[in-house]
């Protein structure tokens, strides 16, 4: 019953640990992500690495909604400012299409009443683009 | 070089996922078969698949805040897989801990209330893994 006990008391502190463990690398990891974020001159408007069904009309109709709604926090070359860069988004259509129309609570606002379904796949098929994009001249080793 | 984090997240996820269920499967079946020769040797199993499902969910969480650059909670989608990661990812980690200390098996009601938790340990990390899976491949 000891040994059990004990067990117990160990098992708590051990998951407690890996859970503040987790918090602070997650928080290690947000401030290096601000960190590596660069303010870049717009990039050239390009259809490459876009999603199969996207067109270059929707990425260059994309990237001036982008920069009408998005570029203020994620930066006029989606590099990341206040939010993230937006190049290599490991994620699905959908997901990014959820997160545009719903937003995250205290960090960015819905923009679901503000721009259209086909305006938000305009917008996801500029952001798509971005993979192809150069990386920033300081960031090369 | 571009580390593909997502596939690396996939892989690693898999791990904890699969052996949590395991261990689960293999203690219910030496529980119930306690008082068979087979029983205790299941047990053995479940101990050590408990044990590697714990060691597991460290590169599994490792990898998914590398992906998302400490993204930990979110919104939709995400949110949905945190809520089922952040609690299994505590449980599994505590279950291995006390199953690391306890041993293979224990006295019967100790050891019926562990298959408990571990039952729920691998319901959450099976929950995590299907919205993990829609946020990647979901259409």
């Amino acid at each position: 019953m000891n040994r059990e006990l004990k067990a117990l008391g160990a098992g708590i502190l051990t998951s407690g640990l890996a859970l503040g463990g987790a918090f602070v690398f997650g928080k290690a990891l947000q401030q290096q992500a601000r960190a590596d974020s660069h303010q870049l001159p717009p990039p050239a408007v390009s259809g490459q690495g876009s999603p199969p069904m996207s067109t270059p009309e929707m990425v260059a109709a994309g990237r001036k909604l982008f920069l009408n709604s998005c570029a203020h926090c994620h930066g006029v070359d989606a590099r990341g400012d206040e939010g993230p860069d937006l190049h290599d988004l490991q994620m699905s259509d959908r997901h990014i299409v959820s997160v545009i129309k719903t937003g995250f609570k205290d960090e960015m606002p819905s923009f679901a009443k503000k721009h259209s379904d086909a305006e938000i796949s305009e917008i996801l098929a500029y952001v798509r683009s971005l993979k192809d994009d150069p990386p920033p001249a300081d960031a090369a080793p | 070089m571009d580390i593909p984090w997502a596939k690396i997240h996939g892989a690693a996820t898999h791990l904890p996922l699969a052996l949590a269920g395991c261990s689960w499967l293999f203690d219910a079946a030496g529980f119930a078969l306690a008082r068979r020769p087979a029983g205790p040797q299941l047990n053995v199993v479940g101990y050590w698949t408990m044990l590697l499902a714990g060691l597991g969910t460290f590169p599994a969480v490792a990898s998914g805040l590398i992906m998302t650059k400490g993204e930990m909670l979110g919104s939709d989608l995400v949110r949905f897989h945190h809520l089922f990661v952040w609690p299994a990812f505590a449980l599994l980690v505590g279950l291995a801990t006390w199953r690391a200390i306890v041993g293979t098996t224990t006295r019967r009601r100790v050891f019926a209330g562990y298959l408990a938790v571990s039952f729920t340990a691998a319901v959450l990390v099976a929950g995590a893994g299907y919205w993990g899976g829609e946020m990647l491949l979901g259409n």
